[in-house]
């Protein structure tokens, strides 16, 4: 197995490409809540990334859909502000642990390098 | 797309709601202002949003994956549906002004009305409320953006 290129590193770094893309998605609906017809917009996390583990040979491509079931405004607008504020709260913790975790890879193999000294 | 632009994404927001609030600012200014420029007397202004696709942001997540390894090099595509908010134009109300009987005013008609604009001062405060608070929203969301980069720098360490 390749040391840099592990699989775990790869789910991390997927992880970390899911969450800034769901992030952009989260920004996107929190920019537009005043903009008429606009429609809430959101990638299915575990869908994406499970893809990713199981394929790991293709590319991973989330891909973004219209979210069901949130109330209309008047204006055709459906952006929860509230829905939107906690996702982002998720959307940031998850970045962080996935960060966290390729750090403790990443020292994983530096302590095996300095080990062998 | 990297999280640079979804800064950017929050950053249109910030300007059209600074926008919306500098229309409300300058109606309530102008609630009983009878002479402008074009004649007649001030007409409230009303600020439309429209969706847009950042430009000069590709339509691409950077990937973390050529970091990693091969297999995720293809990075994430399809992200086009990401994108921010500009305020498309500034439109007059077309509602009438309301008439005043005010004799000794200037701009007073042969009758002795003056025509004054039709502003509700309670719908402009709360138009200014929604502007405050969509601008809070997206100023936590720069915030989340700009932790983000912080923990990817983090990383590095």
């Amino acid at each position: 197995m390749p040391l840099i290129d592990s699989a775990a590193l790869r789910l991390l770094g997927a992880s970390l490409d899911v969450n800034a893309y769901r992030q952009a998605l989260i920004s996107s609906n929190m920019a537009n809540i005043d903009t008429p017809g606009y429609r809430t917009r959101d990638v299915d996390f575990h869908k994406t990334l499970t893809n990713a583990v199981n394929d790991a040979e293709s590319s991973l491509s989330p891909v973004a859909h219209k979210v069901h079931g949130l109330i209309e405004r008047p204006d055709g607008n459906n952006v929860n502000a509230d829905r939107e504020a906690l996702l982002l709260a998720h959307t940031q913790l998850r970045f962080r642990l996935s960060a966290q975790l390729v750090k403790g890879e990443f020292r994983k193999i530096l302590s095996a390098i300095n080990e062998g000294k | 797309m990297n999280l640079f632009g979804v800064m950017e994404i929050a950053g249109s927001a910030l300007g059209a709601e600074r926008l919306r609030a500098e229309v409300v600012a300058s109606n309530m200014a102008n609630l009983e202002t009878t002479r402008t420029a074009d004649g007649g007397p001030y007409r409230r202004r009303l600020t439309v949003f429209q969706a847009q696709n950042m430009p000069g942001l590709p339509l691409q997540v950077a990937s973390f994956g050529p970091a990693f390894g091969p297999a995720l090099g293809q990075g994430i595509g399809r992200t086009g549906q990401a994108g921010g908010v500009r305020i498309q134009r500034v439109v007059t109300d077309t509602a009438p002004p309301f008439l005043r009987y005010q004799p000794g005013h200037p701009d007073a008609d042969a009758k002795g009305y003056v025509a004054y604009p039709s502003i509700n001062p309670v719908e402009e405060m709360t138009d200014l409320m929604g502007a405050v608070r969509a601008y809070e929203l997206n100023a936590s969301s720069v915030q989340a953006a700009k932790q983000m980069i912080q923990q990817s720098i983090d990383i590095l360490r």
